[in-house]
C-alpha cells in the first residue's frame, strides 16, 4: 500500500506541473486578448502613456460608437462577411468534389502526385505571388477592386486545404458503404448524398470554419487589391488614426467587434469539430 | 424469380483472379462457394453484383444479360463481409434503405421492415444505431437489408465467419430455415468447409488461378474429389496424401510408399490399369481420409498397418492421432472414449476401397 501511495504521490506532482504549464499557456494566449479589450475601453490619452495601465482609469464606452461614426466602416464588416462566406461555399463545394475524386478514383484524378502538388500550393510564402496576382486580376473583367476578386483569389489558399482535408475524410469513409447503397438500388449520386456525405459532415464543417476564418482575417492581399469600392474590415483597422497619432483604442474596439462573428461561429459549431468519424462502421 | 448464369467469366489479365469461370445457380438453389482466403471468391461475388466489371464473359439473371448493367439496376442483393451497415442510420432505416430507394410509401416500408425484423428477431433493436448492437445483431441487420429487397439473386460474402461459435451455429440454422433465401438463387461464399457442407445444395470449390476445381453435392465432393486440392480442402482432419509407386506383385497391385506396401482394391485395379496405359510413369499420389484409417478393433475388415503413436488429441466427438508407420506420418481417427499415449504401439486398419489416386503432376483424380 505504501508503494501505491508513493506512486500516486508522484503522479500528483506531474499533474501539478501540467496544470502550471496550462496556466502559463493560458496567460500567454489570453493576455493579448485582455490587453486588447482594456485598450478598447481607454481614452486616447490613456493609450499614449509611457507606462501602460492594466486597468482603464476611465471606461470610454463611446469608442465602440466612434468606430461606426463613419458608416462605411460597418459596410467593411459586411464586405468581409460576404467575401469570406462566398469563398467558403466555393471552397467547400469544389474541395469536396475534388477530394472525393482523389479519395475514390486516385488514378483517374491524377494520382497522389497531383494531390500533393495541390497541397504544396499552400507551402510558398503568399507574398511571393502578391504582385503577379495583382496584375493578373487587374487584367480580368471584374478587376481588383471587387468582391469577386478576393472571393476567387482566396481560393488559391483555401481550395488546396479543403481538397486535401476532404480527401482524407473521404478515405476514412469506407467505400463498401457506398457499394452497399448501390446494391440497395441507390444511384451513385444519391448514395453519395445519403450515405457518404453525412459521414464526412463533421469534417466538412471543420473545413468550412478554417476557410471562413482565413478569408475573414486576410489582410495582405486585401490591402493591395481592394480599398475604394470594396473594403474589408482588415484594411479599415489601420485607418483609425488622427494625424500622425495611432488611435489604438478605436483600432482595438473595431478588432473586438470583428472577433464576434468567428467566435460565435466557433461556439455554434464546436461540437461538430471535435466529433470523430468512428461511428461503429466496422464489424465487432 | 430467376436463375443466375455465369458464362466464361474472366477478371484480370496478367494475374487472373477469375479465369474462364462458368456456373449456373438454379432458382431456389443454395450454392456455396468454398476455397482458401484470397482465391477470388469475393471478386466473383462483386462481379455478379456489378461492383466490378469482368474483362470477358457474361452474367445473366433469368433471361436478362446484366453484364454491363450497373449494380443499382440489377436487383441483386449482397451482404458484405464487414456488414457495411450505415453507421449514421438506425437499424430500421438501414433495413428500409432498399425500399426507400424504390420510393415505396412510408407505411408499406414500415410494415415490411417490421416483418423482416421479426423474422430475424431484431425487432426490439429497430431504433438503435449499428454502433450499439452486437456482431450477431449487425449480421442479422445486414441480412435483413438484403431480405427486404426481395431480389432475384442473393449474394452472401462470409456472412458468419467473424462471429463466435454459438451465434454462428444459430445463424447457420437460420440460413436453413429462411424461406426467402430458399426461394431464389443464392450464392454463399465461405472459407469454412464445415459451413459449406452444412448449407450448400451444391458446393463449388474454387482453386488456384481463379478456376473452379469442382462443383457438386457435399457427398460427391467428399467421396469423389476431382483433384487433390479439393480432397485436401474438404474434410477434417486433412486427408493423408502420400507419394507412391504402383507395383505389380504376384498379379496383385500394390502402392509402395517408402517401405510401406499398401494393397490396392481389386475394384480399382482395372480402372488404374486403363489409366496406366496412357501414362508413362507409375508414380501416383494416394489419398486416404483419416475417417477410413482407424485402430484395428474399430474396423475389423480392413487391411492392417503397424505404427507408433506420435500425437493423440481427444476432441470430444472423436479422437485424432498421428501415427508413425514405417517412417510415414499418418493421421487416423478413433472413437471418442478411447485414449492413446505417445510412443504406444498400435495396429491400424484401413479400407482399401476408400483409397484415392491422384496424378502427382497436376493433382487430377486418376479414376474420374
Amino acid at each position: 500500500m505504501a508503494g501505491e501511495a508513493g506512486f500516486e504521490h508522484r503522479w500528483r506532482h506531474v499533474r501539478l506541473l501540467f496544470l502550471a504549464f496550462l496556466g502559463l499557456w493560458l496567460l500567454f494566449t489570453l493576455f493579448p486578448l485582455y490587453f486588447m479589450a482594456i485598450t478598447a475601453l481607454k481614452t486616447t490619452a490613456e493609450t499614449n502613456l509611457t507606462v501602460p495601465t492594466f486597468w482603464p482609469e476611465v471606461f470610454a464606452f463611446g469608442n465602440f460608437a466612434a468606430v461606426f461614426a463613419e458608416a462605411t466602416n460597418f459596410d467593411a464588416l459586411v464586405d468581409s462577411f460576404v467575401i469570406a462566406s462566398l469563398n467558403t461555399v466555393l471552397s467547400l463545394v469544389l474541395g469536396t468534389l475534388a477530394g472525393y475524386a482523389f479519395a475514390r478514383f486516385p488514378r483517374q484524378a491524377g494520382g497522389e502526385n497531383l494531390a500533393f502538388w495541390i497541397l504544396s500550393n499552400r507551402m510558398f510564402p503568399p507574398v511571393a505571388i502578391l504582385v503577379p496576382m495583382f496584375f493578373l486580376f487587374d487584367s480580368t473583367p471584374w478587376g481588383t477592386d471587387s468582391i469577386w476578386s478576393l472571393v476567387i483569389l482566396y481560393l488559391v489558399f483555401n481550395l488546396p486545404l479543403a481538397t486535401w482535408l476532404m480527401m482524407v475524410f473521404f478515405r476514412d469513409a469506407p467505400p463498401e458503404l457506398e457499394e452497399a447503397a448501390y446494391l440497395d438500388g441507390w444511384t451513385p449520386f444519391r448514395a453519395f448524398f445519403r450515405i457518404t456525405l453525412p459521414l464526412v459532415l463533421p469534417g466538412m464543417i471543420s473545413v468550412a470554419m478554417l476557410c471562413w476564418i482565413f478569408a475573414w482575417n486576410e489582410y495582405l492581399f486585401a490591402n493591395l487589391f481592394v480599398g475604394t469600392d470594396v473594403r474589408t474590415y482588415t484594411i479599415v483597422i489601420p485607418t483609425f488614426t488622427h494625424g500622425s497619432q495611432t488611435l489604438w483604442n478605436l483600432q482595438m474596439a473595431f478588432s473586438l467587434i470583428a472577433m464576434i462573428p468567428p467566435v460565435t461561429l466557433f461556439i455554434l459549431l464546436r461540437r461538430y469539430m471535435v466529433r470523430g468519424l468512428s461511428l461503429g462502421v466496422v464489424k465487432g | 424469380m430467376a436463375r443466375l448464369v455465369v458464362e466464361g467469366l474472366c477478371k484480370g489479365w496478367d494475374f487472373p483472379v477469375i479465369d474462364d469461370l462458368s456456373i449456373t445457380v438454379e432458382e431456389g438453389e443454395f450454392l456455396v462457394i468454398v476455397g482458401p482466403s484470397g482465391i477470388g471468391k469475393t471478386t466473383l461475388l462483386r462481379l455478379v453484383a456489378g461492383l466490378e466489371s469482368p474483362d470477358r464473359g457474361r452474367i445473366l439473371v433469368g433471361d436478362r444479360d446484366v453484364t454491363r448493367v450497373p449494380p443499382y439496376r440489377r436487383n441483386v442483393a449482397m451482404t458484405f463481409e464487414s456488414y457495411a451497415l450505415y453507421p449514421h442510420l438506425t437499424v430500421a432505416r438501414n433495413i428500409a434503405s432498399p425500399l426507400q430507394a424504390r420510393g415505396l410509401p412510408a407505411a408499406e416500408i414500415r410494415r415490411r421492415v417490421e416483418e423482416v425484423a421479426r423474422l430475424l428477431r431484431i425487432d426490439t433493436l429497430l431504433e438503435r444505431k449499428p454502433g450499439e448492437i452486437s456482431g450477431g445483431q449487425k449480421q442479422r441487420t445486414a441480412l435483413g437489408r438484403t431480405l427486404v429487397a426481395d431480389p432475384q439473386v442473393f449474394l452472401l460474402d462470409e456472412p458468419i465467419s467473424h462471429l463466435d461459435a454459438r451465434i454462428r451455429h444459430e445463424l447457420r440454422s437460420q440460413f436453413h430455415t429462411l424461406e426467402d433465401l430458399r426461394r431464389v438463387a443464392t450464392v454463399y461464399v465461405t472459407h469454412d468447409y464445415a459451413e459449406a457442407l452444412s448449407l450448400g445444395d451444391r458446393i463449388a470449390v474454387m482453386g488456384n488461378g481463379g478456376r473452379l476445381a469442382q462443383i457438386g453435392s457435399a457427398r460427391e465432393l467428399f467421396e469423389q474429389p476431382a483433384t487433390l486440392f479439393v480432397a485436401e480442402h474438404l474434410g477434417q482432419p486433412t486427408i493423408n496424401a502420400l507419394e507412391a509407386e504402383l507395383v505389380d506383385v504376384d498379379g496383385r497391385l500394390e502402392a509402395h510408399v517408402g517401405s510401406l506396401r499398401l494393397p490396392v482394391a481389386s475394384s480399382r485395379r482395372d480402372a488404374l490399369a486403363r489409366v496406366g496405359e496412357r501414362r508413362a510413369t507409375r508414380r501416383v499420389t494416394i489419398g486416404l481420409r483419416p475417417q477410413h484409417l482407424r485402430p484395428a478393433d474399430e474396423l475389423p475388415q480392413g487391411a492392417t498397418l503397424e505404427g507408433r503413436v506420435d500425437i493423440f488429441e481427444a476432441l470430444g466427438s472423436t479422437g485424432v492421432m498421428i501415427v508413425d508407420v514405417g517412417g510415414v506420418a499418418l493421421t487416423a481417427l478413433t472413437r471418442p472414449e478411447r485414449t492413446f499415449d505417445p510412443g504406444e504401439m498400435v495396429t491400424l486398419a484401413w479400407d482399401p476401397a476408400a483409397l484415392h489416386f491422384f496424378d502427382p503432376s497436376d493433382g487430377r483424380n486418376l479414376l474420374l
